[in-house]
């Protein structure tokens, strides 16, 4: 998945895992970038009485990076709280929840917005109502419009929002992660002499019917980028976007009280910036050390992109489909698209009217043009599919981003850097079988984006 | 790891609000992981019960007179306060308190979280 139980530690600590970052020129406010970043994977609609909510005891940051360094310049943190009206009682609601402050909600949360920009913070909001999860049409009627009270204005131009929302990544787990199995091509994979596919099958997904907890904020542009930046072509409209979430040292079970106690200094335990970095790229004993660091300290892990397992292992399991792939792996030929696409943005001069470059230091963070206008007809496939406001020029939420960075790491990109290289005709057609129109909620046109999560009772588990 | 926020302070004010800041004036006690003379032990401890400790959430305390001077002044602390006795024999310490760390080195200290954990 991009980033939803990527790693094993942070597989057991839902609460504080990331699964998707966003970050995209907002495309009904363009004078705006909209961040969002997803946490809770995989959350079964029907999941009472205890529904989902964000960890009290979890730091939540949207970092932006604005100076090329893959240091944040910028944080959004979001803390949150939780109260809980009755405790006599061991129901969510009591009776319809109508609006936000519905006496019949009783474990409610809220929101504390911070920024903090080179050692000062400002408090941009305080006890934001979050919305409750979406349960179903006695416990939640309305619920598109309940939430849409959960859209706080802040000031300086700023909204935000913090809840639950549908699942928009979309992607064939059940497929993939069989032994990589693509199935609109499984009849070409190697299948270790089973023969279980003899034709090609429509992909399924996985992450259909399922919700995340959001968090999104709006701000202008100008309160993002470094000083003076003007234009497309200008480095300094480029910024750098990551989320990570932190926990205090300390954690003890306080057995008599029934709680954990917290404390000591907090501390990193997930970070996303490109999807599918860490669950892709990284090997599995370094994908928790992945998780607590910050993208500077990146250069570390940048022989995995340059040398990317998959791209080995692409020819292994589909024979005689990517020959030109497994020449160029054979070769040992760095990975210079794949450096440029993921760790330092792409030069101005390789596609042209585009650059993201953010400078010579490696670090994994989304890269957002600001510059680039949102496009009114955009093309899921971001960049290699000729819209240039889509990724990896940051990544909007419907952007097909397992097809396209299957399609570059099999070497449909390499080109880019080396014009003799002539791409297997299977890298630009390799796919898990999806595309937006493959989640059920489909997708809002206006803040937060995601669509309203799916109800309990229409979804059950 | 890195520091929690890449950007600003370890904690900003809202944050520490939101820490949990109850129950430790209920909270009398000492409890003890497992210390042995070797080895790395836990413990949980309250200002009013072991106030030599509560000297050490102060990020700049010094440490045995640091200390001793709170313990002087019969400070209370009003936070949780966890303590990690790295290693007996030299006093080596983590004291956590807040959204804090302070590593001591204090022999005597740690000779007696080490009795009491016994």
């Amino acid at each position: 998945m991009s980033s939803h139980r990527e790693a094993p530690e942070i597989s057991k600590d839902p609460v504080a895992d990331s699964t998707d970052v966003y970050a995209f020129v907002s495309p009904d406010q363009p004078g705006s970038v909209t961040l969002i970043a997803n946490y809770i994977p995989l959350q079964g609609p029907a999941g009472g009485p205890n529904f989902y909510e964000f960890g009290d005891d979890v730091l939540y940051e949207i970092h932006v990076d604005n100076t090329g360094d893959g240091q944040a310049d910028i944080s959004y943190q979001f803390r949150f709280q939780t109260q809980l009206r009755d405790p006599d009682t061991f129901l969510y609601n009591i009776g319809p929840i109508e609006s936000l402050a519905s006496p019949n909600w009783n474990r409610r949360q809220f929101c504390t917005v911070t920024r903090a920009e080179h050692g000062s913070q400002q408090v941009l909001g305080t006890g934001l109502a979050c919305p409750p999860c979406n349960i179903g049409p006695l416990s939640t009627p309305f619920y598109a419009s309940l939430a849409d009270a959960a859209v706080h204005d802040l000031p300086g131009g700023i909204k935000v929002f913090a809840g639950q929302r549908a699942e928009g990544f979309y992607v064939d787990l059940g497929a993939i992660f069989d032994l990589g199995d693509l199935r609109p091509f499984e009849q070409l994979h190697a299948q270790y002499g089973l023969n279980v596919f003899s034709g090609p099958a429509p992909g399924v997904n996985a992450t259909a019917a399922l919700n995340v907890h959001s968090i999104a904020i709006q701000v202008p542009v100008s309160q993002l980028t470094r000083s003076g930046a003007h234009g497309e072509a200008d480095p300094a409209s480029v910024i750098g976007v990551w989320t990570t979430a932190s926990r205090q040292r300390v954690r003890l079970w306080d057995a008599d009280n029934g709680e954990d106690v917290n404390c000591g200094p907090f501390r990193q335990v997930s970070r996303l910036g490109n999807p599918l970095f860490n669950e892709v790229l990284v090997p599995l004993g370094k994908k928790d050390l992945w998780n607590s660091l910050p993208p500077s300290d990146d250069k570390q892990f940048a022989s995995y992109v340059t040398s990317p397992e998959l791209a080995g292992l692409l020819p292994a399991l589909y024979p005689a489909v990517f020959p030109n792939l497994a020449a160029l792996v054979k070769s040992g030929a760095a990975r210079a698209d794949l450096e440029a696409i993921l760790l330092t943005g792409i030069p101005a001069g390789i596609v042209p009217g585009f650059q993201n470059n953010t400078g010579s230091v490696l670090a994994d963070m989304l890269r957002l043009n600001t510059a680039i206008p949102p496009t009114a007809n955009p093309n899921e496939l971001g960049i290699i599919g000729g819209d240039l406001a889509g990724f990896p020029n940051g990544r909007r939420v419907f952007d097909d981003v397992v097809t396209i960075e299957l399609r570059a790491i099999a070497g449909a990109t390499y080109p880019l850097v080396d014009k003799t290289y002539t791409p297997d005709a299977a890298a630009g057609e390799v796919t898990d079988g999806l595309t937006s129109g493959s989640v059920p909620s489909g997708y809002l046109d206006q803040f937060p984006y995601l669509g309203v999560p799916y109800s309990g009772f229409s979804t059950p588990s | 790891m890195s520091d929690h926020s890449q950007a600003g302070p370890p904690a900003d004010p809202v944050a520490a609000a939101a820490e949990p800041q109850h129950r430790l004036s209920r909270r009398s006690m000492l409890r003890g992981a497992g210390a042995s003379a070797a080895g790395l032990a836990a413990l949980a401890v309250t200002g009013p019960a072991v106030p030599a400790v509560a000297a050490a959430s102060r990020p700049a305390a010094p440490a045995t007179s640091g200390a001793r001077a709170a313990e002087g002044r019969g400070e209370r602390i009003s936070q949780p306060v966890v303590v990690h006795l790295r290693d007996v024999q030299s006093g080596e310490m983590d004291v956590f308190a807040g959204t804090s760390h302070t590593r001591l080195r204090d022999p005597d200290l740690a000779a007696r979280l080490a009795r009491a954990a016994r």
